[in-house]
């Protein structure tokens, strides 16, 4: 092997992770265009408002360790925040700054008085807000209670405006999650998911790094709920806030694989395209095949789909390698 | 609103406290001996609501023997449970990503399988007892509520005779106090830990088929008593057996007058701003309390 041959095969591996995301985004901005039809757009729209959740969820549950069973508390909050913003009259980057804003706030709310105490607590707590603020919306009347909400459009309803809004912010999510990941922030982030006393002796204060972790994820999230709701044009109660949305979150990274920054939109990618067909053929046992997926993922490859795809890559580099030295 | 009124609701808060104690008390020993939060717990109060409903239904035994019927099964279903998930996830002093994700996942399981078994209507267990009352003066009973709470107490009795005469309820309590003391003294950490996890499976069975007597249920059914029970032992400092009772009443007793000012609808929020304020308040529970009262002495 020549030492050309040798820069070169190191300058593309190099590459790799730099021309595979921008060739992924290139693809995905181009969809439209190669006439996939309402309903296609329709599926990827929704997949890419999951891709966002799933890199806000990672942020915290991922990269932090702290998992939460309630993001939807802030995906229905930024939902119906963004839809009363527009109600009102502002234009949709206000509004989904709005609805980010929202969920921010919900989350200090959370995590103020949880995030001070070592154990369980924080857990424990994500599992009863999101019941608990879907009760509260359920009997609120400003927002129609349980019967809903409806975002009065004006002007054509415009899909290609949705899709391009959803492919931003999921974009902003993904490049916030690759920020945190190289960021000082991020290390820190990671230090308190192996070690939260080792991390606070190196100068980490663990409240503050989880609190703003829990924020960030909060505002992408809340963000999520805006661009879903600018689509549904209608939002209630169960629909927003539901259990099931809180599943779906926390499951979508753990596919991919949690604390990676690309497992998350690989899971992301696999749940939104399979989530149709599955609840199409199975309407009652989506939930528990989702749950045995879980439990089988945790047991036999808590990595995920990254951690899978990783051991398939060392394994035929190692049948390689000991196929050239013989 | 006169005494009596108070009276009435004072009695049913205490009866309900009971049940609550009993219902919370399995995720306790659990948490305690394994630092593993149940997450399942929910759905295990399901099963056993089904359990006692069926063996009502099909075979007409009282749902009290059901209930005490439920004990050993639940038991040796959280053995097995243990033996095939469980041990399964790497031991850590601190609820783990790995343990709090398996049981989620696991609350899943069941609470589908109660769909796909039982569908999703409403059931209930009618009994002559259900809607039969008993009068002490002015103060009512309705009788089912004495009887499970009879029961609820009964059990958790137990529990406190087996935690303080037996070599397996010391071996409990020296794990909760401090894993790595208990083994050295030579506590059997994986052998304690699966009768544990029965025992709190058990418990959690049991307590389910005893909610059942008083409430009508939907494979939904824990979901609302698990946050319940969170509450409770975040209340009562997670591993103290007194906190949990103490915890329960609180609890209890704020459900019950909280109707007097808060309309039904919000009910299941009031757990959580329970929670809330227990943890903003009191982080190290009601047991916390009185430590930190014990040091200052």
């Amino acid at each position: 092997m020549t030492d050309a041959t040798a820069t070169s095969k190191a300058t593309i591996s190099k590459l790799i992770p730099v021309a595979a995301p921008l060739a992924l985004l290139a693809v995905l901005a181009a969809f439209p265009l190669l006439g996939p039809g309402p309903n296609g757009i329709r599926l990827l729209f929704v997949t890419l408002v999951w891709v966002t959740t799933s890199v806000a969820w990672n942020l915290l549950g991922g990269f932090a360790g702290q998992v939460s069973f309630g993001f939807a508390v802030f995906y229905g909050l930024g939902a119906y925040s963004t839809a009363m913003s527009l109600n009102a009259g502002l234009d949709r980057p206000v509004s989904l700054l709005i609805g980010a804003a929202v969920a921010v706030t919900a989350s200090l709310f959370i995590g103020l008085p949880t995030f001070r105490l070592r154990g369980p607590y924080f857990a424990i707590a994500t599992i009863g807000v999101s019941e608990a603020v879907r009760v509260v919306m359920t009997n609120v009347a400003v927002t129609g209670g349980a019967s809903g909400y409806r975002l009065s459009e004006h002007g054509n309803f415009n899909q290609l405006l949705h899709f391009y809004t959803a492919l931003s912010v999921a974009v902003i999510a993904v490049a916030v999650s690759i920020f945190v990941r190289r960021s000082k922030f991020g290390l820190a982030l990671v230090a308190i998911r192996e070690d939260e006393d080792a991390a606070s002796d190196l100068g980490v204060n663990p409240f503050r790094t989880k609190l703003l972790a829990h924020a960030l994820a909060a505002a992408l999230t809340g963000a999520a709920g805006g661009v879903y709701t600018g689509y549904a044009a209608f939002i209630y109660p169960q629909g927003v806030f539901g259990f099931d949305i809180s599943v779906a979150i926390l499951l979508m990274p753990i596919i991919g694989g949690v604390g990676t920054v690309w497992g998350p939109v690989v899971g992301a990618l696999v749940y939104g395209f399979v989530h149709e067909e599955l609840i199409a053929s199975f309407p009652q046992l989506h939930l528990l095949l989702y749950g045995s997926l879980l439990i089988l993922i945790i047991l036999f490859e808590p990595g995920g789909v990254m951690g899978l795809l990783g051991k398939i890559v060392r394994f035929a580099r190692s049948r390689s390698g000991r196929g050239a030295h013989s | 609103m006169t005494t009596v009124d108070v009276m009435n609701l004072f009695v049913s808060a205490v009866l309900l406290a009971g049940v609550y104690a009993a219902m919370s008390v399995g995720m306790t020993i659990i948490y305690g001996v394994m630092k593993i939060v149940n997450l399942a717990h929910a759905g295990f109060l399901m099963l056993g609501a089904y359990f006692v409903f069926e063996l009502y239904t099909q075979f007409h035994v009282d749902p009290l023997i059901g209930a005490l019927l439920a004990f050993p099964v639940f038991f040796s279903l959280g053995v097995g449970i243990h033996w095939l998930l469980i041990r399964r996830i790497p031991r850590s002093d601190q609820p783990t990503l790995t343990s709090l994700l398996l049981l989620f996942g696991l609350w899943l399981v069941l609470q589908n399988l109660g769909y796909l078994i039982w569908g999703n209507a409403d059931r209930a267990i009618l009994t002559p007892r259900t809607f039969s009352t008993l009068q002490i003066g002015p103060i009512i009973f309705p009788t089912i509520r004495l009887v499970v709470f009879g029961a609820a107490v009964a059990s958790l009795l137990a529990l406190e005779f087996v935690l303080h005469k037996t070599w397996f309820g010391r071996a409990v309590r020296a794990l909760m106090q401090n894993s790595d003391a208990g083994r050295l003294v030579g506590v059997n950490v994986e052998g304690t830990a699966r009768v544990a996890f029965g025992v709190g499976i058990a418990f959690a069975g049991t307590a389910g088929g005893l909610l059942a007597m008083m409430y009508s249920f939907t494979p939904d059914f824990g979901g609302s008593f698990l946050l319940r029970a969170f509450v409770i032992i975040v209340l009562g400092g997670l591993e103290s057996f007194a906190g949990v009772a103490i915890g329960s009443l609180i609890l209890a007793l704020v459900e019950t007058f909280s109707i007097l000012a808060i309309p039904a609808g919000y009910q299941p929020a009031i757990a959580f701003s329970l929670l809330v304020l227990a943890l903003v308040i009191l982080p190290e529970g009601v047991a916390g309390l009185w430590n930190k009262r014990q040091r200052w002495t």
